[in-house]
């Protein structure tokens, strides 16, 4: 880790511990983790699962809060930060993948896209939603619910949603764990093209170490213990 | 930003309803709110259908009735509130015509009289009904004096100093028939002629009654403004005084609507509260995508809280014009008996729907609503983030919102918080037992068909969902229960009250030695005479040794039961018709001396068992003890007395005979009067007509409201079951998967329906039974036994109707392949 890229850092995690209670015991899911993002930057996180992959995902976006260490986002410590002080923090510098696509049922494509750009308070939201999905090649699905479309192209609707605003960060939780190899593989090269577009950096968690050596930089986590691996 | 949350609600309804995510929660908002409405208009339109109706045996709205003529201030009062006002007096005078004098009662009217109802005349151009009054220099005369005189019209009259032209006969006069024991014939007269007969002189007993109609608020601010100010002697008289059958009729109609609309809103509550749990369960996962994405908890609140507002404004106003659809129907099915002219829904009863809505919501959405705010944004990850706990909140801001609604409903604070007492200690009972049950089920291995076990495990299970599916099943099974069941013994022991062989006819004046005609008479026409009552006037004159003076009472009553006489009567054995509510009955052939008072009197002149009053009759002074209170029964039409002595020591004493009877047959009360030329018959028939037609009307009217309200409680119930639906798919997807045939997921399925619909039903069964016995007890002072058939019949009804409303389900479940569930979970 050089000083330039902790400095340049959009999201930086420092001595991050989770510790949960269970039957009066107490467990670390993730033990002193430490990594560093820098803008633009595309770092996997690998491990098996109960590894504690999700539980790092939640604490780096914000989702979660961590049991003892920091991390900043966009500069911004978490810690200083309640609930929907990183709620509008997301709003602002973040994207989601997910694993089971999460768009919102009673939305149309178009309208899932729509949503951080309304959020974000942009009068143009309808059309750079639209113009969004014509890039991912759904401008022939605006109007069709999720539930009438294939994985893949809900998954192609979570991409425009989650690029739209060109955040400067992205996280993807296993992308394509839903998805069959074929489809799976087109999504994962639309990611990649995606964020290359728009220079966004990418926290992507996945257990396929060929997705993983894609990226520039690859974490490992082990029984919730993170280390820099080999790319 | 606020403005987005506003719009996504807006959006999000729009979709969802479409969609069919809300229509459970929207079918249980709307069914609430059109029951709700079509309870709130009709009664609303009966309530004042029936207070015009009341306002005509009063000629009036209020009657200002005085001693001395209405004041100026007063007129000009109620004209200045736009009022129509009539002034009338009445005075008891001699008539006099053929040589004849006739003492009588003389009612003067001004023109305009009656301003409600309508008087029946008889001129010689024949019978004429409307608002007429006599012209000046003509009277009219009822029948008695006609028959007592031998007058015919175009008679002349005097009247005092002045001479009248008979120019009709009164068949019915509204206010005429206030006073069932008015037995003195009746003479109007027009007012402006009233000075000319020289009959108003200082110390008259002239009693001045200043009759008022209008708008119904104006009334009541006059009202307002004029009782303050009254001078003792002078009274308002409202309908609610006029009639004490009337009005006793009027308050049962409207406790039986306070109890339609008080089950109406808890069947609405327990569905509305089962499907927005069902609905925000559902969307858990969107809310944490929203969190996800950056939304706040307070627009993520307020997304969701727009979106039931809107609901709620759109189910109240679709519900209120449901509601007036369905009210309107009922009127029109109904017309035969509520005739056409019903007054159209006052402007609250429209608020009804709309409001109803709201508060439900607020009531029951919004605690599970502020929990959405603690929605983790973590669980778009993982789906088992724990969802924060319980709060208190809800139960309290429901119980809140169901006793104001209900408040509001039946317009009577005490009586909700009374019966939703009673309610939520059913609820609690229901709780408790259920929880019982399912922990029994869980522990307790039971053998036998897959079905029966696999059901009960599926009950046992969720806990929670199944106390609270018991609970919503109990109170919905509960109220179709006192719908259907105590309903018929409650309206059928009201009708009772007032059997149809109730007495249409008084004879009074009997002399002893005619008895033995009377019973001849009875006989010719093959009946029994009925019971000839002893009567003689009497005066009490002391309490307690002291002398009894008008000045020791301020009550009006009082006063003129204490300068006036009034009838005493005697007897061996006690009337089965009053109750003895202190003190005991003498035993037969008593001689002792003593008295038995009715309970009103005794209170009115503020005496007790135990004390020994006297009375003088023709005379004699009669000192004795009260020994007993009773409570009789005004509105039967049988001859009461305030006072009653034993036969055996007032027995020799001078009396005339008071009978009552219905007449066999129309000429019977002519024989009568022939064979015993000085008894006066007094028929009465009209105003029995007219009291039964009232309590009919009202029957019919609540039993179609009850109707209402059944309807509602199915679709309701079945509103309640489809809440739960989700969860049994996925089971029965789950089970399916795993190779279990149709026949045996349908087992299973029915085998928990059953379980859950039978423990139900047993509650609900149990609780209608008490529930029938407190409020014929306590609220309609009905005596009536406990029902044990209701308790099988309940389990019955709680199987087939949570079998029937499961059917849709059951069809469901064969026909969606089961990994269409399981990729939708």
């Amino acid at each position: 880790m050089t000083s330039s890229s902790v400095n340049s850092a959009i999201l930086r995690a420092q001595a991050v511990t989770r510790q949960v209670s269970y039957h009066g015991q107490q467990l670390a899911i993730l033990h002193d983790a430490s990594l560093a993002v820098a803008a633009g930057e595309s770092v996997a996180i690998v491990g098996a699962s109960g590894s504690g992959k999700s539980t790092l995902l939640a604490i780096l976006a914000g989702l979660d809060a961590a049991s003892s260490g920091e991390v900043w986002l966009a500069g911004q410590p978490l810690s200083a930060l309640d609930e929907d002080g990183r709620a509008l923090l997301r709003r602002e510098q973040v994207g989601f993948v997910f694993q089971n696509f999460q768009l919102m049922p009673q939305f149309t494509a178009l309208e899932n896209v729509m949503l951080p750009l309304e959020l974000a308070g942009r009068a143009d939201a309808r059309n750079a939603a639209a113009a969004m999905l014509q890039r991912v090649g759904l401008g022939h699905r605006l109007d069709h619910y999720p539930r009438h479309l294939s994985g893949g192209e809900q998954q192609r609707v979570a991409l425009a949603r989650a690029f739209v605003l060109r955040p400067a960060l992205l996280f993807a939780d296993e992308p394509t764990g839903n998805l069959d190899p074929a489809t799976g593989q087109q999504i994962i090269e639309l990611l990649f093209e995606l964020n290359a577009e728009a220079g966004t950096a990418l926290v992507l968690v996945t257990h396929d170490t060929t997705l993983a050596a894609r990226c520039a930089a690859v974490y490992r986590l082990t029984a919730g213990v993170l280390a820099r691996g080999e790319a | 930003m606020r403005r987005l949350s506003w719009l996504m609600g807006w959006r999000l309804l729009r979709r969802e309803l479409k969609s069919g995510e809300l229509t459970v929660l929207a079918l249980a908002l709307l069914v609430a709110v059109a029951a709700m409405s079509s309870v709130a208009f009709f009664a609303d339109r009966i309530d004042s259908a029936l207070t015009r109706q009341a306002s005509q045996l009063l000629a009036a709205d209020l009657v200002v009735n005085s001693r001395a003529p209405a004041e100026a201030a007063w007129q000009q009062r109620a004209q200045a509130q736009g009022l129509r006002q009539v002034p009338t007096a009445t005075f008891p005078s001699m008539v006099f015509a053929r040589e004849q004098a006739v003492l009588a009662n003389l009612k003067a009217v001004a023109s305009g009289y009656p301003l409600r109802g309508e008087v029946q005349i008889r001129t010689r151009q024949g019978v004429k009904q409307g608002t007429y009054s006599p012209a000046p220099g003509e009277v009219w005369a009822d029948a008695r004096l006609l028959q007592k005189m031998g007058l015919q019209l175009g008679d002349s009259v005097r009247l005092g100093s002045r001479n009248f032209v008979l120019a009709a006969e009164v068949l019915r006069e509204p206010d005429g028939a206030v006073d069932v024991f008015n037995f003195i014939p009746r003479v109007l007269l027009n007012h402006a002629d009233l000075a000319a007969t020289g009959l108003v002189q200082d110390g008259s007993r002239i009693r001045y009654r200043l009759l008022v109609a209008g708008d119904a608020a104006q009334v009541k601010s006059y009202r307002d403004w004029l009782a303050p100010q009254l001078k003792p002697g002078t009274r308002l008289e409202d309908i609610e005084e006029a009639r004490p059958e009337v009005r006793s009729a009027l308050e049962r109609a409207r406790r039986f609507l306070g109890l339609t609309a008080i089950l109406s809103v808890t069947l609405s509550a327990a569905a509305v509260a089962l499907a927005v749990r069902r609905y925000l369960s559902r969307h858990w996962q969107s809310v944490a995508v929203l969190r996800a994405l950056g939304q706040t908890a307070p627009e993520v609140a307020t997304v969701w809280g727009s979106l039931f507002l809107w609901l709620g404004l759109l189910a109240g106003v679709l519900g209120a014009l449901a509601g007036y659809g369905v009210q309107a129907l009922l009127v029109y099915l109904a017309r035969q008996w509520l005739g056409d002219g019903l007054p159209p829904p006052g402007w609250l009863a429209w608020l009804t729907g709309p409001l109803s809505a709201l508060i439900l919501l607020a009531g029951f959405a919004l605690p599970p609503l502020l929990a959405l705010r603690r929605v983790p944004a973590m669980a778009v990850l993982r789906a088992d983030v724990p969802a924060g706990s319980r709060s208190l909140l809800a139960p309290l801001l429901a119980l809140v919102a169901l006793l104001g609604l209900t408040a509001w409903q039946i317009g009577d604070g005490p009586l909700a918080l009374w019966l939703l007492s009673g309610l939520g200690g059913f609820l609690a009972a229901v709780g408790l037992l259920a929880w019982g049950i399912v922990l029994l089920l869980h522990r307790v291995p039971l053998s036998g068909a897959v079905g029966w076990r696999h059901g009960a495990a599926n009950l046992a299970r969720r806990p929670w969902l199944a106390v609270i599916q018991i609970a919503a099943l109990s109170v919905s099974l509960l109220a179709l229960l006192t719908l259907t069941v105590v309903r018929d013994d409650l309206i059928g022991a009201w009708q009772r009250s007032l059997p149809p062989d109730a007495p249409d006819s008084f004879l009074i004046n009997l002399q002893p030695p005619q008895r033995a005609e009377l019973t001849q008479t009875f006989a010719k026409v093959g009946r029994s005479a009925p019971e000839a009552l002893p009567m003689t006037r009497a005066r009490l004159t002391e309490i307690n040794g002291k002398p009894v003076k008008a000045a020791d009472y301020t009550d009006e009553r009082a006063q003129r039961l204490v300068t006036h006489e009034f009838n005493l009567s005697w007897r061996d054995a006690a009337n089965p018709r009053n109750q003895i509510v202190a003190g005991q009955w003498w035993q037969p052939g008593s001689r002792t001396p003593q008295f038995s008072l009715e309970e009103g009197l005794a209170n009115t002149l503020r005496l007790k068992q135990g004390d020994t009053l006297t009375f003088d009759i023709a005379g004699t002074r009669w000192q004795a003890p009260v020994t007993s209170l009773r409570k009789v029964a005004w509105d039967s039409f049988q001859p009461n007395f305030f006072v009653i002595a034993p036969s055996g020591w007032m027995g020799g004493q001078a009396a005339s005979y008071i009978a009552s009877y219905r007449a066999p047959d129309a000429g019977f009360n002519n024989r009568l009067v022939a064979a015993l030329p000085n008894v006066t018959v007094v028929d009465i028939s009209a105003i029995v007509r007219e009291v039964r037609a009232v309590i009919d009307r009202l029957a019919l009217a609540i039993e179609a409201m009850f109707a209402l309200t059944l309807a509602a409680g199915v679709l309701v119930l079945w509103a309640a079951m489809a809440a739960t639906r989700d969860e049994r798919l996925y089971d029965v997807a789950l089970l399916r998967a795993l190779g279990a045939s149709r026949r045996q997921v349908r087992s299973v399925l029915l085998a928990e329906l059953a379980w859950l619909g039978g423990v139900a039903g047993l509650m609900a069964g149990g609780g209608a039974m008490a529930l029938g016995a407190l409020v014929a007890v306590q609220l309609f002072n009905l005596p009536l036994a406990l029902n044990l058939w209701l308790l099988p019949l309940g389990m019955l009804a709680g199987g087939s109707v949570v079998a029937l409303a499961a059917w849709p389900l059951l069809r469901r479940v064969t026909h969606t392949p089961p990994s269409e569930v399981l990729r939708a979970n």
